[in-house]
């Protein structure tokens, strides 16, 4: 039985479940809802929800369990003498997962018999052709201890999902009963659905947070392996980046750090001034009208794809600055050799910024009070004098807080900088040379055939854990400055 | 009492907002060196027709004031005047405190330094002395200058609210509801406030309080639904009102 049956006979309880509770809820007061303590519809949602809450809760543990158990007594059945130089376990435990897929594809396809897929005693240059003419993939010959090893894995694994059927079906059956059982006209079948309101609440918040916890720790042990195989003082101090996969590369976060914030840097002194000023304007003078029309047509630009501003910078922005700052350009100054620049990049960047910063602005800046706004006209103030030196102050911290944001953003921009700025790692204060960032290295490192035990893969890992550090030190800087900001006024 | 000039004028005063006709056919003689007082329920257009005072409803779109206010004989909705120098000229204090974010000082050095009235550091802290001690509030921040306005206490706010308006050296003070968000003690000192600034300044003030505009005022303009029921003085309107819904209004039977 497939998983989607599973879950559809669920589901199919549960409305049954909700039906059943509900008229046994009216019937248990002759038909008059109004002597129930909740509403009808309360004694329902609690037959269904005791139903299905318990039954996917544990359907979820277990398929994230089971997988991991069969590995590891699967993983345990193979001798160490079978694993070949150059491999490892894990490699072989790989090729006996396609070894049981195999067989199992090759039973559903009916080339073979379910007693032959069993065999462990089965000719092994024989099933290996029947499994290769069934279309099965496998990458190398199947030995006898793969064999017995996938065999066992078959049998563990459809044990473990029949189990599972059975556990998940029964206890559905028995939430539905208990919950049936009990619903009677004074039951409060209400503060029982609230309970069940806020654990579903609470499971999805601790998803959230449960994600990234589990991308930082993944993220962590990889960085760790990366520092076993990599000094971290050429990673942190060093001054190269030469990556190169005969070995002996020379991996340093510096001049990627330096490309990433001479890029952000850029692309924060375009999109701060111009989406301040739009967000003044947009608050403080605009009428209703244009600020209905306005304030949407800005955001429209934080919905264009990362790569549409890529295309724009290679296609455009690029060329435009050539024709300007390179040889025989408008300005007649031969700059710039290559459309590829930081200066390109963190143009196009600071455009893609502005939404962000002009809307989180505009919201701070309607924030500070019209009191405020009235006490300085009241005195004589002109209306740009009153943002200057009124609302524009109050409203620095969560304006600050906003720009932070934004260069977060910045610094964990990836696809303008791919197009637009090169992949040249190096020192350099000229906006007009090409220069790359963290993380478009992350990208080119783990493109393409990688082996994920050299140094030059992994440091993808340290890379982009620096990143997130960087970035998540930034956002809570951001916040508390936020936070603090809102205090204020309350 | 009646020699006293008239500092503002207003002639068939009409106020719209949108289609809602807010003010109708407001004739009213507010004198100098007097204190004025609005009084009439919540919605009757009080605040509507202070705010015309200094032009402070110019920066509410839709609202469109027509016919005359004269302030000393001039056309204040005159095409030639600059609402911002008449708002210098015409104080405002408001409803609830609304100090600056920034120091006491600075709250009331703001009007000085957007008008340029200190040529130099020492007039300025001149000037804010001066309005601090018109406001009756420099014995008490005297020695904290440099400290945020917002941390005073709500009575104090209002009275630095008061210092900043008198820091622009203003010929009228308009105040709305100054009192509302203060408890009495702070009241009573704003009161006094009140009645110390009569000597400098035509004061208008709207309240919500009969016993606060019959302690403060010596006119007294009832409001009601958009019209201007019934001018005089306050003593007069509150022991012999002319008009019945005036006598209502004070004896507590509408409002």
């Amino acid at each position: 039985m497939a998983l989607s049956w599973l879950l559809l006979i669920l589901l199919a309880l549960a409305v049954i479940g909700y039906f059943a509770g509900r008229s046994r809820a009216l019937a248990s007061v002759g038909g008059d809802a109004r002597d129930l303590h909740s509403l009808p519809s309360y004694y329902g949602y609690n037959v269904a929800l005791t139903a299905l809450v318990p039954a996917i809760g544990v359907l979820i543990v277990w398929l994230l369990a089971q997988p991991m158990i069969v590995n590891s007594t699967v993983s345990g059945l193979i001798p160490d003498q079978a694993i070949p130089e150059g491999s490892d376990r894990g490699l072989i435990m790989s090729e006996v997962r396609r070894v049981a897929y195999g067989l199992d594809g090759a039973v559903s396809s009916g080339a073979m018999t379910e007693a032959q897929a069993q065999d462990g005693d089965a000719d092994i240059e024989i099933l290996t052709k029947s499994l290769k003419d069934a279309g099965q993939v496998l990458t190398q010959d199947v030995t006898q201890p793969i064999l017995v090893a996938a065999q066992k894995f078959r049998s563990m694994t459809s044990t473990g999902t029949i189990a599972m059927q059975v556990v998940v079906l029964a206890l559905a059956l028995l939430g539905a009963a208990f919950a049936y059982v009990r619903t009677h006209k004074e039951f409060r079948a209400r503060n029982v659905v609230e309970q069940g309101v806020l654990a579903l609440l609470l499971l999805a918040a601790s998803i959230a947070i449960l994600t990234t916890i589990g991308i930082v720790l993944s993220m962590l042990f990889e960085t760790m392996n990366f520092f076993q195989l990599h000094s971290w003082k050429d990673f942190f101090f060093g001054s190269t980046w030469a990556p190169n996969f005969r070995g002996g590369s020379e991996l340093s976060i510096l001049p990627l750090l330096w490309g990433t914030l001479y890029i952000s840097v850029i692309a924060l002194l375009v999109a701060v001034p111009i989406g301040l000023f739009a967000a003044i304007y947009l608050s403080e003078y605009a009428s209703g009208v244009t600020r209905s029309i306005a304030k949407p047509l800005l955001e429209i630009l934080a919905g264009i794809p990362t790569i549409v501003y890529g295309l724009f910078a290679l296609l455009t922005v690029g060329p435009a600055l050539v024709s300007m700052f390179g040889d025989g350009g408008v300005l007649g100054v031969g700059w710039m050799a290559s459309s590829n620049a930081v200066l390109t990049a963190g143009l196009v960047m600071g455009i893609m910024l502005i939404p962000f910063v002009s809307s989180l602005s505009d919201d701070i800046i309607n924030a500070v009070p019209q009191s405020m706004r009235d006490g300085s006209l009241g005195l004589g103030a002109t209306h740009s004098e009153t943002v200057r030196n009124v609302i524009l102050p109050a409203a620095l911290p969560g304006i600050v807080g906003a720009i932070l944001l934004a260069a977060s953003r910045a610094i964990g921009e990836t696809m303008i900088v791919v197009m637009a700025a090169g992949a040249i790692a190096k020192f350099s204060g000229n906006p007009f040379e090409a220069m790359t960032t963290i993380t478009t290295r992350i990208v080119s490192q783990l493109t393409g055939d990688t082996d994920f035990a050299s140094p030059e893969t992994l440091v993808a890992f340290a890379l982009g854990l620096t990143l997130f550090i960087i970035t998540l030190g930034l956002n809570i800087f951001a916040l508390y400055i936020v936070r603090k900001y809102r205090e204020q006024y309350e | 009492m009646d020699s006293k000039a008239i500092k503002i004028a207003a002639n068939n005063v009409q106020v719209y907002y949108a289609d809602t006709h807010a003010i109708k056919d407001v004739n009213v003689e507010i004198e100098d060196k007097t204190v004025t007082a609005f009084i009439g329920p919540s919605g009757c257009g009080k605040s509507t027709f202070l705010r015309c005072l200094n032009r402070m409803n110019d920066t509410i779109d839709i609202c469109r004031v027509e016919g005359d206010i004269l302030l000393d004989g001039e056309d204040i909705y005159d095409k030639r005047v600059d609402p911002v120098q008449l708002r210098a000229k015409v104080g405002m204090v408001f409803q609830k405190p609304n100090p600056f974010p920034k120091s006491i000082y600075d709250n009331v050095a703001y009007g000085p330094r957007i008008h340029g009235l200190a040529k130099n550091k020492a007039e300025l802290d001149d000037i804010v002395e001066k309005s601090l001690r018109r406001g009756a509030i420099w014995d008490e921040v005297k020695d904290r200058l440099d400290a945020p306005g917002t941390g005073l206490s709500g009575g104090q706010q209002q009275r630095l609210c008061i210092a900043r308006a008198v820091a622009t050296e203003p010929e009228v003070l308009l105040m709305d509801e100054p009192c509302s968000a203060l408890d009495p003690i702070a009241t009573a000192q704003v009161e006094e406030l009140i009645d110390e600034l009569r000597s400098r300044y035509s004061v208008v003030i709207v309240t919500h309080s009969m016993q606060q505009a019959a302690r403060v005022s010596q006119k007294t303009a009832f409001f009601h639904l958009g019209n201007l029921v019934e001018f005089g003085e306050t003593g007069q309107i509150f022991t012999n009102p002319e008009d019945p819904r005036t006598e209502s209004y004070i004896t507590g039977r509408i409002g």
